[in-house]
């Protein structure tokens, strides 16, 4: 009686797992098992640390061991010119316009140095403790999976931009860039209404009130397919974090599962969603802005073939011309924090090890040539 | 000598004597050389009082069981408590596991690779023989080769054995037959656990259904616990070591978890 089976015979999970089981074994070949691993086990966190708060927290973490991987790949970091020269050879850029834009890329990638995110080392499975609100009721960190800071890093935010986030709840990527202090306006949007109000929870539980000011701060819950309609050409740079098949949630909660029979429409139309939500991107992109497409799927049809898609539809239906910005520097910078996929021939992808328990998240990134 | 001994079936009223009679000729006598005598004698001595009357007469056993003066000094080392057990007692226990279906060749292999086994009553071997008859199912043969393989299984805890044997039924899929063979008593459940599910999260193992199918071959249950950890990474697992020991420390603690919330242990 110990071993019953009391749970029903496909839970979401087991419908999620076999799904992954037979399109992720082909796309990612060898590598699948060890992903697979991966994600049936217990994730890794960092802990993005609040600029706002003052109470040690920084060196508390780093006592139990942690080091803040974002500041810590300046050493492992090549220098430009040999990379430039690489990045150009391995990528092949999806536009017409191949530029050299990309050492220009790689000389302009200045993390800002508000943001840090601590992460255990290697192999070390510690986890961190719940972050605890200082003497001004502000909390010292927000966990987070590390690799979701990536798409925030390689937006590569500038001082005085106007920046979109699209689909913001619960919020760690808008708290990452919100950290940054460098953003003009921020433009925060999610069609959920009770997830946005998450988001401002979160926001007011690292911020402080002066801070949050509607000069600075716009917080909305619009369908964001409808964006390019209400607000075009306007920001200087877009984050498009879509919904997605969320791999390690669907293989590891029942609840909430996009794998539920109940949810088979919804998730045949994830990619049509995916697809508009980054047309509205890219349309609200200003000229020469730039679009962040992520995900944290390894699914292809959720990933590549939605920004393949959208590059060649933005121009027939818009006229608007894109180019595929590279973002191999980022890959080489963290490769001691992070797994990524090898050889995708668009964007990049953090896949999940089990030493590096971190992802998976794809994103792709985007210029506005006209 | 030991072949007088060995061949004279009277002389075990020898036993009957009092410890002060093992001296060091008498030692020599039997076979031990001086050096072995004198280590003996210190180990008897070393033990107080009463406790090692029994000494000579377990000698006498032992070697009437054939063990040589060598491997007799390594049992005794392993397994002092021998020199404390009445003749009659071990010699009933030997018996008891002569009747289990150890035959001569395979007790003394037993008692000199674990000689602990004849410290335990036949009463505890008795319960430990129907456990795995009645809640194992188990057939006679495989008791006795259970028994053989892996002696120190009879001194386990009955919960955690049928925990273990449950674990390779239903959640591997495992049969008894398969399970002997493979000799499964000799590792832990956490030896076992751990392969079993670093493969299953892998892909590389399925629970059968009901019909005993699966949708992927099943590794052997012989390759996947006969084989060092280096080999059933690199032909079974294929992964690396870094893998799987960052692998054993989460499940480690994942058991444990369940351990506070049981209602999570399931066959999936
Ligand atoms: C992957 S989550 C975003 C996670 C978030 N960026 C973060 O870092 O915390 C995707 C979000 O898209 C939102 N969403 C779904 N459909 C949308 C739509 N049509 N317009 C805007 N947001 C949408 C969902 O409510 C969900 O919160």
């Amino acid at each position: 009686e110990k071993w019953a089976a009391t749970r029903p015979k496909f839970p979401p999970t087991k419908l999620a797992l076999q799904h992954f089981d037979a399109t992720y074994s082909v796309q990612l070949g060898k590598l699948w098992p060890s992903v697979r691993v991966a994600l049936l086990s217990e994730r890794k966190y960092g802990a993005l640390l609040n600029n706002f708060s003052h109470d040690g927290v920084l060196e508390d973490l780093q006592a139990q061991g942690c080091r803040d991987f974002i500041s810590d790949k300046a050493e492992e970091a090549q220098p430009c010119l040999e990379l430039s020269s690489e990045v150009e050879s391995r990528r092949d850029c999806m536009s017409t316009n191949k530029s050299a834009d990309n050492s220009q890329q790689l000389s302009s990638l200045q993390f800002s140095p508000n943001i840090k995110c601590l992460v255990f080392p290697r192999g070390d499975i510690t986890r961190f403790k719940p972050a605890k609100p200082d003497t001004y009721g502000l909390l010292g960190y927000y966990l987070m999976d590390a690799a979701s800071l990536l798409p925030c890093l390689a937006l590569d935010v500038q001082e005085g931009h106007t920046v979109l986030d699209l689909c913001a709840a619960p919020g760690g990527k808008t708290l990452a860039l919100h950290q940054m202090q460098i953003v003009r306006f921020l433009c925060v949007n999610d069609t959920s209404v009770s997830r946005t109000l998450r988001l401002k929870r979160v926001l007011h539980s690292y911020t402080p009130k002066e801070l949050l000011t509607v000069e600075k701060l716009r917080i909305t819950s619009f369908d964001g397919t409808k964006w390019g309609e209400i607000e075009s050409n306007t920001f200087d740079r877009v984050l498009v974090d879509v919904p997605c098949t969320t791999d390690r949630h669907s293989v590891m909660e029942d609840d909430n599962n996009i794998f539920s029979k109940s949810r088979i429409g919804e998730r045949r139309r994830l990619p049509q969603l995916q697809l508009e939500l980054l047309l509205a991107g890219i349309e609200a992109a200003c000229p020469g802005g730039e679009i962040l497409y992520s995900t944290c799927t390894l699914s292809q049809s959720q990933n590549l073939a939605v920004v393949e898609q959208a590059i060649h539809l933005a121009r027939q239906n818009h006229g608007i011309h894109l180019q595929v910005v590279g973002l191999r520097h980022l890959t080489q910078m963290f490769r001691n924090t992070f797994h990524f996929a090898p050889d995708l021939h668009l964007g990049e992808m953090v896949i999940p090890h089990l030493a590096a328990n971190f992802g998976p998240i794809y994103m792709c990134k985007l210029k506005r040539l006209t | 000598t030991v072949q007088s001994l060995d061949r004279d079936p009277e002389h075990a009223h020898l036993s009957e004597k009092p410890a002060s009679e093992l001296s060091l000729s008498s030692l020599t006598d039997m076979g031990f050389t001086a050096t072995q005598a004198e280590q003996l004698y210190e180990a008897v001595s070393s033990i107080r009082g009463r406790a090692a009357k029994h000494a000579l007469s377990t000698l006498t056993v032992l070697f009437v069981l054939g063990l040589n003066p060598t491997s007799m000094m390594k049992v005794l080392e392993k397994c002092p408590e021998l020199y404390t057990i009445k003749e009659t007692q071990l010699q009933e226990r030997i018996n008891n596991l002569r009747k289990l279906g150890l035959v001569e060749g395979s007790l003394h292999r037993m008692v000199a690779h674990y000689p602990q086994i004849l410290t335990l009553p036949v009463k505890t071997i008795k319960k430990g023989v129907t456990f795995f008859r009645e809640k194992c199912l188990f057939t006679v043969q495989q008791v006795t080769n259970i028994l053989r393989d892996s002696p120190a299984v009879m001194m386990e805890d009955h919960d955690q054995l049928e925990y273990k044997f449950q674990y390779v039924y239903f959640r591997m899929g495992v049969k008894q037959a398969e399970m002997v063979k493979c000799k499964l008593f000799r590792f832990t459940l956490d030896e076992v656990r751990y392969r079993h599910i670093f493969l299953e999260r892998r892909g590389l193992y399925e629970t059968p259904d009901k019909k005993g199918q699966t949708h992927i071959i099943n590794p052997k249950l012989e390759n996947i616990l006969n084989a060092n950890q280096e080999t059933f990474l690199t032909y079974v697992a294929r992964a690396t070591a870094e893998e799987y020991e960052v692998f054993k420390k989460l499940v480690a603690r994942e058991l444990l978890q369940q351990e506070v919330q049981p209602g999570r242990i399931v066959a999936d």
